[in-house]
């Protein structure tokens, strides 16, 4: 499968900032895949979600060395700081999540199936005469999801989409990701939800200080789950289980 | 520092049409570390607000301590109750994270502020000289803690403190809350994060459409599957363990569960 989104020994540092945010990275993205990338607060995981789609160095300035090739015609991107996101002039949820399509100039029509769709997917349909400005946190969250969703982008970067959500709407929009990326787009998430990123991911990298220190299968790679590290402390040779029920049958009653 | 009961008296609050809040009635005892939980647009944070003084209630009452909290300004309220926003950028302007955290004790003229301490406590003592907005997100939400927790209040309102925070830095908050309920500080939560709530509180108080639907021990709510499942939600990494290991004492802590489990036989991985 052709690479959506290839870095080779990618260097990218902010404007202004001394020591690059991301340090050699080389990584492919492609169609039907959910990577993660996780690592402690700062470890770069935010800004390899914007050198993957594009948006940095064009919209955040700064400086890209090494290769990089996108070949995703619609890049979409969530923040973890949803309300920044808003557009600001729509007055009800579904014009907002229909900005996005409409301003690519799609007829009407398509545009509102767009938004629908979208809606649906997130699960947010009773929303959508809402005012976006009077929504939750974690409303609007979904709100941003959807908008990105709605453009039908081609590689969709989520960072740390469920900081805002309560645990069951967290839950739903992990669980509706495989079928998004089944149906064509490739999705990169940054978390430090291992527990909820492990159920979903396809692939995941773990950074440190700008570099990826591991890569692989999730099961090889997201070690730090709660139910790992109760495994790990209370003496479970390794490989060390991941979840609760492989932490289960891992013990001798 | 001693700390004050919290009073919520049949209170309502309605964002125009929209009613927020039905009928609200709550006490928060001195000392006590309760976490506030339940779905979107509960009403957690609506609540949270009115004990600050930063919303008035449509009906009913707030008291803090003795203070009637509709009598107070909020700058007034802030000596008594800390308030760490769920979106702490709002609250950071300082151009160094230690003037930030300085900001509060030096405008109320507190030399002996433990900022250092605080700065140390949470983790952030590297990035003290650092401006505010050259700080990942995340750590930000630490700089807003610990801005509220050099000024020693009474009582402490913590809106979602560990959205986007690593493991570490969570157990930082998770440390720094309990050695300030120690020390007689009321602290609430409001957390989606069940593990946190497991970690932090030892009263769980969840919202739904405006209204109080539990209130009970953190130990027996995170174990009652069923009346989790009926708000969406399922039971911390621990309490799931614990459930299905029929581990002595419901342990809900990490550190619990781990010695609940010393002892125990493991089988190899064939693979």
């Amino acid at each position: 499968m052709t690479a959506l989104v290839m870095l080779e020994g990618v260097t990218f540092t902010y404007p202004g900032a001394v020591q690059p945010a991301l340090a050699d990275v080389s990584l492919a993205l492609s169609a039907g895949e959910v990577l993660v990338a996780t690592g402690e607060s700062g470890a770069g995981c935010s800004t390899l979600l914007l050198v993957a789609t594009g948006f940095a160095p064009r919209v955040v300035g700064g400086r890209l060395r090494g290769n990089r090739r996108i070949a995703a015609e619609r890049c979409g991107i969530v923040f973890a700081r949803p309300w920044t996101q808003l557009t600001g002039l729509c007055s009800s949820v579904r014009d907002e999540i229909a900005f996005g399509p409409a301003s690519r100039g799609l007829p009407g029509d398509v545009v509102l199936a767009a938004a629908e769709r979208a809606m649906a997917e997130l699960h947010i349909a009773h929303l959508a005469e809402r005012e976006p400005s009077q929504l939750s946190g974690g409303e609007l969250q979904r709100v941003v999801v959807a908008a990105a969703l709605a453009l039908d982008p081609e590689v969709l970067a989520l960072d740390d989409p469920a900081a805002e959500l309560d645990p069951e709407a967290a839950d739903t929009l992990y669980d509706a990701l495989p079928a998004i990326a089944a149906a064509g787009t490739a999705i990169v998430i940054a978390t430090p939800d291992l527990e909820r990123a492990s159920r979903v991911a396809t692939r995941a990298v773990v950074l440190e200080g700008g570099r990826i220190v591991a890569t692989g299968r999730p099961a090889e790679v997201l070690g730090g789950t709660e139910a790992a590290r109760i495994a790990r402390a209370a003496g479970c040779p390794p490989p060390v289980p991941l979840d609760v029920p492989a932490l289960l049958r891992r013990v001798q009653r | 520092m001693s700390g004050f009961d919290v009073r919520v008296s049949g209170v309502r609050y309605a964002y125009g049409e929209r009613e927020a809040l039905r009928r609200v009635d709550l006490t928060l005892r001195a000392g006590e570390r309760v976490a506030l939980i339940g779905p979107n647009g509960a009403g957690k944070t609506t609540l949270t607000r009115l004990l600050v003084g930063l919303r008035r209630p449509t009906a009913g009452r707030v008291t803090v301590g003795d203070w009637e909290v509709a009598g107070k300004r909020p700058d007034e309220m802030a000596r008594r109750v800390g308030y760490v926003f769920q979106h702490a950028d709002q609250q950071l302007f300082a151009r160094t994270v230690a003037d930030d955290v300085n900001f509060g004790p030096r405008c109320l003229g507190r030399a002996a502020a433990p900022v250092r301490a605080v700065l140390d406590e949470l983790g952030l003592a590297p990035v003290a000289g650092v401006h505010p907005y050259d700080v990942p997100a995340p750590v930000r939400k630490l700089v807003a803690l610990a801005g509220v927790l050099v000024m020693e209040p009474g009582v402490l309102v913590l809106d979602e403190p560990t959205a986007g925070l690593d493991r570490v830095q969570r157990d930082r908050v998770v440390a720094a809350l309990r050695r300030r309920a120690d020390d007689g500080t009321t602290v609430l939560v409001v957390s989606h994060d069940l593990a946190f709530v497991a970690e932090t509180a030892e009263r769980v108080v969840v919202m739904r459409e405006g209204q109080i639907a539990e209130d009970r021990p953190a130990r027996e709510l995170l174990y009652d599957r069923e009346t989790l499942a009926a708000l969406g939600l399922r039971p911390p990494t621990t309490a799931q363990i614990g459930m299905a290991l029929e581990l002595p004492g419901s342990p809900i802590r990490a550190r619990e569960v781990v010695d609940a489990l010393r002892g125990t036989r493991w089988k190899e991985m064939p693979e």
